[in-house]
């Protein structure tokens, strides 16, 4: 089975886009969403997205307040264990 | 902070009460963003830099320089004495040689348009959206609008239904980033007044859970993008500070 980190980066290469073009995150995950220029009507989208993906619970104000895409994979990790 | 020699890239867009709400042009431009750069921050150059997109990175030094070049005007400051501060929401604000200012502002962009709002005190908010088509808006609304408001939604269709939902976002957005609180306040928690949701540009609100403040919002939707400001009408809440 996939990784957190590998499904997230799908569903962020499935569900967020800039300019019309996909968000191609860094293999790390390294990077947060705003400075990937995710407005924030996306935050919203995305965080309902997460919930029904990994059924962990979030909001948006806390899919906005994770630095980085890999501590928003650690915190889903966290919630399943 | 001059910018005579490759003109300005931004320009006074409305008036709400005391707040002056500025369009900022962020379309692609050499030399507005060779200018726009140059009067950045050294911290704010390396923020530049963290931005995956070209757009996203064009935007944000297109509306820090002109926020500056704004603020400079009000306070009477060169860009040099300016640095900004957060709230612990994330809410900024600016300071004049390290001494906090009580001047509000706010900064929304999408696409090419930018929107600065600045009021000589107290807090504020702006928003500007692109009606961009969106298959999750039924996801959205979920998340977004009040019980009545998604009545009056759901009888909506086609480009109507569109232009409802950007309207109610942005009101809503803009008395959200005014508050300051980020998405704490929940949008579904609080309803836009019913004349506005109706048509008419200008209402008031409080937040029920937090009545103590009364809002000013504005519609400032045109036909090439909805948007909208929120102003505080009896500010005395610090700006540095959250509710």
């Amino acid at each position: 089975m996939a990784s957190t980190e590998d499904r997230l980066r799908t569903l962020v290469a499935e569900n967020l886009e800039v300019d019309g073009q996909p968000v191609n995150v860094p293999a790390d995950l390294n990077v947060s969403l705003t400075d990937a220029g995710v407005p924030s009507m996306d935050f919203v989208a995305f965080a309902k997205v997460i919930v029904r993906e990994f059924d962990v619970p979030l909001t948006p104000d806390e899919c906005a307040d994770f630095s980085t895409l890999k501590d928003l994979a650690a915190y889903i990790d966290s919630q399943a264990a | 902070m001059g910018s005579s020699a490759v003109g300005r890239w931004w320009r006074p867009f409305r008036s709400v009460a005391e707040a002056t709400v500025f369009y900022v042009d962020l379309l692609p431009h050499a030399a507005h963003e060779a200018r726009a750069l140059e009067c950045l921050s050294a911290e704010e150059r390396v923020r530049s830099g963290r931005y995956l997109h070209a757009g996203s990175r064009r935007r944000f030094i297109l509306c820090r320089a002109a926020l500056r070049a704004v603020l400079c005007h009000r306070l009477a400051c060169n860009g040099q004495q300016i640095t900004f501060g957060a709230s612990s929401y994330g809410k900024p604000f600016a300071r004049v040689d390290e001494t906090p200012s009580p001047v509000g502002f706010n900064v929304s962009h999408a696409g090419s348009h930018g929107l600065i709002a600045v009021a000589p005190r107290g807090r504020i908010g702006v928003d500007i959206e692109e009606r961009v088509p969106r298959d999750d808006l039924n996801d959205l609304t979920d998340a977004v609008l009040g019980p009545n408001e998604k009545r009056e939604f759901v009888l909506l269709h086609g480009n109507r239904r569109t232009h409802f939902f950007y309207r109610m976002w942005t009101l809503k957005e803009a008395l959200i980033k005014a508050l300051g609180h980020g998405f704490s306040q929940d949008p579904a928690e609080f309803e836009v007044p019913l004349a506005v949701r109706r048509g008419a540009r200008a209402g008031t609100l409080r937040f029920p859970n937090r009545p103590r403040s009364l809002w000013r919002v504005n519609d400032l939707g045109t036909e090439k993008f909805a948007a909208a400001v929120a102003v505080e009408t009896n500010p005395g809440h610090s700006l540095m500070s959250a509710e």
